[in-house]
């Protein structure tokens, strides 16, 4: 019924979705970061990208810089992890909370994060030199089901996020820490006057941002590679995703990060991947211009 | 500060410039760099007047300098026209563009226009290496490398002839200068005045954000389409390097070294970050490395850059007098 | 029990309070008269932690509290009551309770503390899985008190409890505070010019123009001429 060339592109597509569905989901966990940490503190990080490398750097010293021979990569997170939560909080603590007293701090906290995106992007390059680094895939080997077929990698990476979200939605919703960053999100003033130490919600908040998109960048650059001056397209690649899922919008960012998995996944394929960055600006507009409160997003 | 003081602060900095050549004008690597320091004295400020006095957070001024150099550089290589009038559709173009970009943006709150300018940024550089870039002229990724100089009635402002080149530019630049000058103090400026102390009244007023916002950006994209298109013509060269995050932070750099919305504080940091940062060169690799952490250093401990410093030495001095 | 001295307070530019000395003492009704604008909120947020700036001294028991952060303070038992709507609008009703007992020392007696409140207010009770932005005026500063409620404290800041509400839920709210104080709270209560309010009070003082002009019993303030005239609407 088919021809062999029809039978070759469905496996090609095949792939295309499966790449789709397990960057995705490392999508959606740096846009929930982000959406946390943007509604939650009203401060905008431009070196989000860069923790997303600082990461994958992080689990490359361990692994093949150290040689680490001990646990793999569970023995990474267990040490990354909480590297990445103590640099978050150090920078809101020490950085972003003492500009917080300025009116126009919001623009100020964006040029202090864009001075930071430089510096690290450029000390990964120091310190790494300018050839991109790889990480070996978190588990070998393939899935048949069928003709198609799964890596274990891509299985991992999608099972890995999705755990992280659910872990940290669960959080939010049921523990006493969770409920006051929601507080803090909806009411600021409201949560200082119940008791609730906000700057402490704010480094906290922006700490577990850092370890999301961190703990994405150690999942996804096992596929990519680790490349010292992607933190700005990374950046704006969350960013997108957060836009067009809706500002705070947990859900709406889960389902935007597996539209534009998607997107990105064929876009690459059909016109080469230096388009992708061109048609995820194309979405930005013209979520920005059509429905600016993005996929499920409440409106200003 | 005053209209005065503003002009001479800008007669002062210009002016010490152009009377280096005479000590250095022999000396082509130091002409080049007072050179650098008007073009991104330009840039900055362009920048600043969006960033710190529009209160728009604009990422989009190197793009707008890219442009400017492209548009200006394909039309005289592909179009033999002069480029004293590609220069001058460059400028235009950019406006265009500028305004493009603006109408979108300007009803958006900061941090998605900072989204957008900054997409605009980064779709540049895929833009122009890839198809549609070779198809307008762009030259790919190698760049455009043999671009005209600037020419009047068969005079050759380039490299052979520094000096005279260094003054062209130094007049174009002070031009621009004075143009942002003119607009911050007019009658543009105070709306912006009204509008930062209390958008309903200022809105009550008769005053519109969203059109003098665009307008501020329609004239700073001309003029960084300008100098970008002059930018181009000197160098000779243009490649989509320019768009890698040096030359932002560098600009970056020297907006918060002079002060944020201190107009003329960028041409002060566009000269004193041009020299640093060829005092810088021998760290090599390190420098950028050490930009990004002056620009961290800058935010926290200097707000309001050599401006501010300068501002409230002359307020000390007045409230003494 | 909470005793303010020589307090002044800034908001930007504006010097709001000169020089305040007010005393409120354990189990009593303090009502704090003045027009608006005239640094009444600024006072209780002052003693709450909540200002922006503020010199002089806040001695809670004789502890001083005026340079603790709002959480330390909300931790020794001394809660404001916002006359804005400070809930949190997408949360339901339990939830924005449970916040109200978010400090540590409110911690182990949430609970009891929800079914007292609950019992106060049995209104809240019916109501306890709705969103707090989908109430009425009444019901959210129902929930506004009751969430002050839950932090176990035993001095309440009450910002303007009548502002914006019909005069028979002004008539419930002035009795459930009433109760309230007669259960043991000390109250410290800010209006604008209800003389319903008078009622309750151990003491009185005015607030104009950031600085005292008036103090005194409730029967005192009913002899002064100007008060009577301006305020109590006698």
């Amino acid at each position: 019924m088919f021809n062999e060339d029809t039978i070759l592109l469905l496996y090609e597509i095949t792939d295309v979705i499966i790449a789709g569905l397990s960057n995705g989901s490392v999508y959606a966990l740096m846009a929930i970061g982000m959406t946390l940490v943007y509604g939650v503190t009203k401060a905008f990080n431009f070196a989000y990208g860069d923790f997303f490398n600082m990461g994958g750097y992080f689990a490359w010293i361990l692994i093949v810089g150290l040689g680490l021979q001990f646990g793999g990569y569970i023995t990474v997170l267990i040490i990354v992890l909480p590297l990445l939560f103590l640099v978050g909080y150090g920078l809101e603590k020490f950085m972003v909370a003492p500009l917080r007293k300025r009116a126009d701090w919001e623009n100020r906290v964006m040029m202090l994060t864009l001075g930071l995106a430089l510096f690290l992007s450029n000390l990964y390059m120091v310190l790494f030199g300018t050839k991109l680094k790889s990480l070996p895939p978190i588990m070998d080997g393939i899935l048949e089901i069928g003709q198609i077929v799964f890596s274990y990698q891509d299985i991992m990476i999608f099972v890995l996020s999705l755990g992280g979200i659910l872990t940290f939605g669960w959080l939010l919703n049921n523990t006493r820490t969770g409920m006051a960053v929601r507080a803090v999100a909806q009411n600021p003033e409201g949560a200082k006057i119940v008791g609730i130490n906000i700057k402490r919600i704010f480094a906290s908040t922006f700490a577990i941002s850092t370890v999301m998109v961190g703990f994405g960048g150690i999942l996804l650059s096992q596929k990519l590679f680790i490349n010292p001056t992607s933190g700005g397209s990374i950046m704006v690649k969350a960013w997108v995703v957060t836009a067009f899922g809706g500002m705070g919008s947990i859900r709406g960012g889960l389902y935007a990060a597996f539209i534009i998995g998607m997107m990105e996944a064929f876009v690459g394929w059909i016109f080469g991947m230096s388009y992708t960055i061109i048609a995820l600006f194309v979405l930005l507009l013209a979520t920005l211009v059509i429905r600016p409160q993005g996929l499920m997003g409440k409106g200003a | 500060m005053k209209l005065k003081q503003m002009a001479a602060i800008i007669v002062i900095a210009y002016g010490v410039l152009a009377v280096l050549p005479m000590f250095v004008g022999d000396i082509p690597y130091i002409m080049n760099i007072l050179i650098m320091c008007l073009i991104w004295a330009v840039v900055a400020s362009s920048w600043d007047v969006i960033m710190g006095f529009a209160g728009i957070f604009s990422f989009g001024q190197v793009a707008f300098f890219v442009m400017g150099a492209y548009c200006s550089a394909i039309l005289a290589i592909n179009f033999h026209i002069p480029p004293v009038f590609t220069i001058i559709i460059a400028g235009f173009f950019t406006a265009g563009m500028g305004v493009l970009v603006g109408l979108p943006c300007l009803k958006l709150a900061g941090p998605y226009v900072a989204l957008v300018t900054f997409g605009v940024h980064m779709a540049l550089q895929p833009l122009l290496k890839g198809q549609i870039g070779i198809a307008l002229g762009s030259g790919g990724a190698l760049g455009l490398l043999a671009i005209p100089p600037i020419s009047i009635f068969g005079y050759t402002f380039g490299t052979d002839n520094i000096v005279p080149t260094f003054y062209l530019i130094l007049v174009i630049s002070m031009a621009c200068a004075l143009t942002i000058m003119a607009m911050v103090k007019s009658y543009w400026g105070l709306a912006f005045l009204a509008l930062k102390d209390s958008q309903p009244f200022a809105t009550s007023l008769g005053i519109s954000a969203f059109k003098y916002k665009l307008m501020v950006f329609a004239v700073t994209s001309f003029l960084t389409g300008i100098i970008g298109g002059v930018y181009g013509h000197f160098y000779g060269v243009l490649s989509v390097r320019m768009l890698d995050l040096d030359l932002f932070s560098i600009l970056m750099v020297m907006i918060l070294a002079g002060g944020l919305g201190h107009f003329p504080g960028a041409i002060i940091g566009s000269f004193l970050v041009v020299a640093a940062s060829e005092l810088m060169a021998p760290l090599g690799v390190y420098r950028a490395v050490t930009m990004g952490a002056i620009v961290v250093v800058l935010v926290l401990a200097l707000p309001d850059g050599v401006m501010g410093v300068f501002s409230k030495r002359l307020n000390n001095h007045a409230q003494k007098a | 029990m909470i005793k303010v001295s020589n307090l002044n307070a800034y908001y930007g530019q504006f010097h709001v309070l000169k020089d305040v000395n007010i005393t409120v003492e354990e189990k009593g009704v303090v009502v704090i008269l003045g027009p608006n604008g005239h640094g009444k909120s600024t006072l209780l947020k002052s003693i709450c932690g909540l200002a922006e700036r503020i010199t002089g001294d806040i001695s809670l028991n004789g502890t001083p509290i005026s340079q603790l952060p709002t959480e330390k303070i909300v931790d020794l038992g001394v809660v404001y009551i916002a006359e804005t709507r400070e809930l949190f609008p997408n949360m339901t009703v339990l939830e924005n309770l449970k916040l109200g007992a978010y400090s540590k020392h409110a911690r182990p007696f949430e609970a009891q503390n929800l079914e007292k409140v609950l019992d106060l207010f049995p209104r809240l009770a019916d109501r306890r899985g709705q969103m707090a932005s989908t109430m009425s005026g009444g019901e959210a500063k129902m929930l506004a008190i009751a969430r002050g409620l839950m932090s176990n404290a035993t001095f309440l800041a009450v910002d303007e409890p009548s502002l914006g509400l019909q005069p028979n839920l002004r008539t419930e709210v002035f009795n459930t505070i009433q109760t309230i104080n007669e259960q043991g709270m000390t109250i410290l209560l800010v209006e604008q010019n209800i003389p319903q309010i008078a009622q309750l009070a151990s003491k009185i003082y005015v607030l104009e123009e950031g600085q005292i002009t008036f103090e005194g019993s409730k029967d005192e303030a009913v002899s002064d001429d100007h008060l009577k005239e301006i305020f109590l609407g006698m």
